[in-house]
């Protein structure tokens, strides 16, 4: 038969007419890539990877993700669909977590410094001289004083080796990072409810208050919180109203983004309350039964509190106020969450406050929708454990801060100057303040430049960040797809229980966290004798997992330590369905979370040997274990008093309110026309310091402009891409402008992350940018593909440290600037701050402290307070 | 170790391709591998790790600097005059700097070829000692398959074996190690050493690894062209993506997060209902 004539065209003109029939052709052939989760083929074997599961550690979400190995290399990076909270997704940060393992700027040797500090002259030593000279070291300032060993983490996860190793040397100077993250958000909840955080029910609350945290990119937990919130936008119809003072992505999710001036959400809450309480909307029983207020205080206690009042401070309409109070109060079940917006100022703690009190008056507690309570597990140690350091530390616990639990550590570098503590060995874990905290390297450079003050520096880090560049000492760490680590993190309504476990053998010669620090109590007690040696009695990290993995209840009988290896998460709740996300039992629906956890009923087990006072608490042991209301014994709010404290007695006793109140930054009152506040604010596809040589995260974010408002901008004549400078009492900086009306006329922000002098090549482009300087002249061949010349501008230089009296938190969204055109003299990249400056702002700032001349000022309702010398626990508010 | 050097520099004057026609007999070619495995090793130990004392002391010895001189190598003062444990740190800081520290040029087919650690060439090595019965130890420290010094040291390995296997008459198995030499050259060494050389000798501030640099880049040459081989070294000479053919979403010159348009909320009264107007604030 002879076949017509046809073209290219004329075949494909078929496809028009017979797709129907060509969708119900058989399909034999399935692309593995698109099963659901849990598998994956070489491309060029069809062999199927090893998989193993992990939990991400890129950030500190911890979404469960599942690293395809081959060849003991991994080829990719994805979501376990075993973990509950997360669901098979992860986000671009975890899909380029093997950046980490396999950076050409990766440290896998002990390194000692031969040139000044600072100076970029290292020597390649081995471990046995590198531990031999840290021990000499330790072994020096235990004889003189165990505090003088000083250890400061930044993202630490190991599960409790951190405390291990500082209790084994004695020495109770621990250092966190939480005053430069979020330290004020749980010094505003703790005391109120018992934990630092909320899980914002999103999947099925009807509406969503969202002050200042940009869940869809950034927030604390992005992976997990994000997918439920769009689930409630998208399935439950949920209303989302956003405050922020820039329209982020989450913000333009929203139904509605309400612009704030910076620190005033807590002003625009109070107005809310006063809104809900003054038109009877509360929820008066659980006000009465839950609360250690009734509903008549409340109401007398809000009345000052008028939108009238909050508009003023905040920009927020009265009228907008009104009407959003009212949609929370009556649309149930509604949420609420927040970030860093509220939290991160002067008075941060009483922002956080007043946000949680909204659903605490309405009701919305540990529902279904709600806010709820976090879920988290814990895990044994391994025994036997070393006690706790007999002295305390002034720099862990400084006296003027007694109720920052989480500590201030921003402020250490200038508490050290003042020879507040001496330090001899100073130990640095997964941190890297020189570019993290406010002065950045005009006040952590200067103090880690300084031998005297910082006689012994020593980093524990993979790669050389701003900090690690001037230490004396580094040991090579291992990046996480290198470690044993156990994990629980309260990012979902399911607790869980993960693991972080090595996926490849480390390279070169670095050695896990745990196992380091094995090594240095090892060399320090090697025959045991100093009673040293027998808290670090493990073979490796999995041995060491074990000790926590192999006894809990439940975990043991499902196979303990080689469940989690095999699954990297526990318990497995369901499966995920491929159709809705969601994780399902056998019939296709989710498996339900669980609510009301506080109104949990003791076991009559519980209740022998229990006292039940005239409060109703429930006190066994000298311990509170629940509260008796109505007549039934329930577990009750993990508080002291089992019940949610409103009124926080604790706090009057430092002359602070003890109830929800709002303190403006009061420099913030009166600014100029051309005065403005700088924010900053994260990307979603960059952490705060450890992304920028990430070279696929890198190529898609490398550069930083200061967003600025339309208006604001047109004022001083400028339009995106113009040079700016940007001026602080601290420091100044040059950078461009993105010229948008998503800002508050009155802020400008810029996203953190960029800017890096140190970590890698990619994070710094200096080998483009100075080829003279750096790698003596030399193109590197990789960098020549990297197409993009700009790393961006670090802000932290030019903002000053402002410590919240109450949180300890930094100010971050405090700053007061001025922007102008830049100058003749003025050079992109600029940024200068003086350490000078700093410390003025830091002794300005400590005047707010209890025991600081502002405090009384900027509380004139606490006018009976007796003052500092009343005060009964002077020191250690810490947790 | 060091008469190998000359023993090169003595072939050269028999002609480049005529190395074949003129060490014809088993024994002469056997000297040959030995002579040319003496060049590996010398060259790997000076990039395996940072040089001993012992390591360092041959190399000073009056009869080294002599075959140094005759065989083009232009060692300074640095080298030549200082004192032996502040040349040994000199050179340890020099190596750190070089090649193992942040920012460097880490000596690892990987890395020069792929941009990271530990990719194909390192497991592709690997597999290929332990197919040769092969086992990597570390040494003062731990060190990469597809390590520069590793892979000179294979190779140097193989050619003790083929001159073994030609004094004992194994010509078939002195030939199976000759591919497999080539074979090694032309998937490994062959792909970066030459460039890696070059950067090495222009990036070095002592004169040691300079020279060493010059040395190495030169003996690959001369190797690559007596085994008739032909391989392009991928090593600085990649392919540079022009920037003008980077497809990009975005004009890379603008910020990241451009595309708002802002007529669209101010004054146009066509603003998303999102949005709240901002004459709200002022």
């Amino acid at each position: 038969m002879e076949m017509p004539k046809v073209t290219r065209r004329t075949f494909l003109k078929v496809s028009a007419g017979t797709g129907a029939a060509a969708a119900a052709a058989p399909r034999l052939l399935n692309a593995m890539e698109n099963d659901l989760g849990g598998k994956d083929p070489s491309p060029v074997t069809g062999a199927e990877r090893k998989a193993i599961p992990i939990n991400c550690h890129v950030c500190n979400i911890q979404d469960g993700a599942i690293a395809y190995v081959e060849n003991d290399r991994v080829v990719k990076l994805e979501g376990n669909p075993e973990h509950v909270s997360t669901r098979g997704r992860l986000c671009a940060k975890g899909n380029s977590g093997m950046w980490y393992s396999y950076d050409p700027d990766r440290i896998l040797y002990p390194m000692k410094r031969v040139g000044a500090r600072g100076e970029g002259k290292w020597k390649r030593i081995t471990w046995d001289e590198a531990l031999t000279e840290l021990a000499a070291k330790l072994d020096a300032a235990i004889k003189e004083d165990p505090n003088t060993i000083m250890l400061k983490y930044g993202r630490q996860r190991t599960g409790g080796v951190i405390d291990r190793f500082m209790n084994t040397l004695g020495s109770a100077t621990v250092v966190n990072h939480t005053s430069v993250c979020e330290s004020s958000k749980k010094i505003g909840m703790e005391p109120t409810w018992g934990p630092d955080i909320e899980t914002p029910d999103f999947a099925n609350a009807k509406y969503v208050l969202n002050f200042g945290s940009n869940i869809l990119e950034a927030a604390y937990f992005h992976n997990p919180l994000s997918q439920r919130i769009t689930e409630g936008r998208v399935d439950n119809q949920m209303k989302i109203v956003t405050f922020d003072v820039r329209l982020s992505n989450t913000a333009g999710f929203s139904d509605e983004w309400v612009p704030v001036h910076p620190g005033t959400d807590g002003a625009v809450a109070l107005a809310m309350g006063h809104v809900i309480l003054r038109d009877d909307l509360q929820d008066s029983d659980f006000i009465n039964t839950w609360t250690n207020v009734t509903v008549a205080e409340l109401k007398a206690h809000y009345k000052q509190y008028t939108p009238e009042w909050a508009a003023k401070i905040s920009g927020v309409p009265a009228e907008t106020i009104e009407r959003i109070a009212t949609e929370f109060a009556t649309t149930k079940p509604a949420t609420l969450f927040t970030y860093r917006g509220p939290a991160k100022h002067l008075y941060g703690s009483y922002n956080e406050k007043a946000c949680m009190m909204l659903p605490i008056m309405t009701g919305n507690i540990e529902k279904q929708g709600g806010y709820c309570l976090p879920r988290g597990m814990g895990w044994p140690q391994p025994s036997p454990e070393p006690g706790k350091p007999k002295k305390g530390s002034y720099l862990s616990h400084p006296p003027d801060y007694p109720l920052a639990g989480h500590k201030v550590s921003h402020l250490v570098p200038f508490w050290i100057a003042e020879g507040k503590q001496k330090i001899n060995v100073y130990i640095t874990y997964q941190d890297n303040p020189v570019y993290t905290n406010p002065g950045a390297m005009a006040v952590w450079g200067k103090l880690f430049k300084d031998e005297k003050l910082i006689p012994y520096l020593v980093s524990m880090s993979p790669f050389m960040g701003e900090e690690t560049a001037l230490v004396d000492l580094i040991l090579p760490d291992c990046p996480y797809l290198e470690r044993w680590e156990p994990e629980s993190m309260p990012n979902s309504l399911w607790p869980w229980l993960g693991i972080r476990q090595p996926v490849h053998k480390a390279l070169g010669e670095s050695r896990e966290n745990r196992v380091m620090m094995r090594d240095i109590i090892w060399k320090l007690d090697p025959d045991g004798k100093r009673g040293m040696k027998q808290f670090w009695n493990f073979k490796d990290g999995e041995d060491y997992m074990r000790h926590h993995f192999d006894n809990i209840p439940g975990l043991k009988e499902a196979g303990g330590l080689d469940f989690m290896k095999k699954h990297g998460v526990w318990p497995i709740y369901g499966k995920l369905n491929p159709k809705t996300g969601k994780v399902s039992d056998k019939t296709g629906r989710e498996i339900k979370a669980e609510y009301g956890l506080f109104k949990k009923e003791l076991s009559d087990g519980d209740m022998a040997g229990a006292a039940v006072g005239a409060n109703g608490i429930i006190s066994k042991n000298g311990k509170a274990i629940g509260v008796k209301r109505n007549g039934k014994n329930y577990v009750g709010f993990p508080t002291g008093n089992r019940i949610i404290n409103v009124r926080i007695d604790q706090w009057a006793e430092y002359g602070f309110n003890p109830m929800p109140t709002f303190k403006r930054v009061p420099w913030h009152e009166n600014m100029k026309d051309d005065e403005l506040v700088m924010t900053t604010f994260k990307l979603n596809v960059h952490k705060q310091s450890r992304t920028a040589a990430v070279k696929w995260l890198a190529e898609i974010a490398h550069s930083n402009p200061m967003w600025i408002n339309a208006a604001t901008a047109a004022k001083i004549g400028v339009k995106t891409g113009d040079l700016v400078r940007v001026e602080s009492k601290v420091g100044h900086l040059v950078t461009k402008a993105y010229v948008t009306e998503g800002i508050h006329p009155k802020t400008v922000a810029i996203p953190t992350g960029f800017g890096h002098w140190e970590y890698g090549r990619l994070a710094t482009l200096k080998l483009k940018e100075k080829k003279a300087e750096w790698s003596h002249g030399q193109d590197d061949p990789d960098l020549n593909n990297v197409w993009w010349d700009d790393k961006g501008v670090h802000p932290n230089n030019i903002i000053p440290a402002v410590a919240d009296p109450i949180g300890g938190s930094q100010g971050w969204y405090d700053t007061v600037v001025k922007v102008t055109k830049a100058g003749p003299n003025d050079k992109y990249g600029d940024s200068q701050g003086d350490w000078q400056k700093h410390y003025e702002a830091y002794k300005e700032t400590i005047r707010y402290a209890y025991t600081g001349d502002l405090h009384r000022k900027m509380h004139p309702e606490m006018a009976s307070w007796a003052g500092p010398d009343s005060v009964k626990h002077k020191g250690g508010g810490g947790h | 170790m060091l008469k190998a050097v000359l023993k090169i520099e003595d072939d050269e004057e028999v002609g480049a391709g005529e190395t074949a026609a003129v060490l014809a007999s088993p024994a002469e070619t056997a000297a040959e591998c030995r002579a040319r495995a003496e060049v590996y090793h010398l060259l790997s130990g000076v990039f395996v790790e940072e040089p001993s004392q012992e390591f360092l002391a041959a190399l000073r010895s009056p009869e080294a600097q002599q075959q140094f001189a005759e065989a083009g190598l232009k060692f300074d003062a640095d080298f030549t005059a200082a004192d032996a444990d502040e040349l040994m740190e000199a050179l340890a800081i020099e190596y750190t700097t070089l090649f193992a520290n942040s920012g460097g040029f880490p000596p690892v087919e990987s890395v020069r070829l792929f941009g990271r650690f530990k990719q194909e060439p390192n497991f592709e090595t690997m597999q290929t000692y332990k197919r040769l019965g092969f086992t990597l130890r570390p040494g003062r420290f731990e060190v990469f398959a597809d390590q520069i010094g590793v892979e000179l040291m294979f190779v140097a390995e193989l050619l003790e074996r083929a001159a073994s296997a030609l004094e004992q008459g194994d010509t078939a198995g002195h030939r199976r190690l000759d591919k497999e030499i080539k074979r090694f050259w032309t998937l490994h060494l062959g792909r970066w050493v030459r460039g890696y050389s070059q950067l090495i000798e222009r990036t070095a501030e002592h004169s040691f690894y300079r020279e060493m640099a010059r040395f190495l880049h030169g003996f690959a040459v001369e190797e690559i062209e007596a085994m008739g081989l032909r391989i392009d070294d991928a090593d600085q000479a990649r392919l540079e993506v022009p920037k003008a053919e980077v497809r990009v979403e975005f004009d890379p010159d603008e910020p990241v997060c451009n595309g708002c348009v802002s007529d669209a909320i101010a004054g146009q009264g066509n603003a998303p209902g999102n949005v709240h107007r901002l004459h709200d604030l002022r």
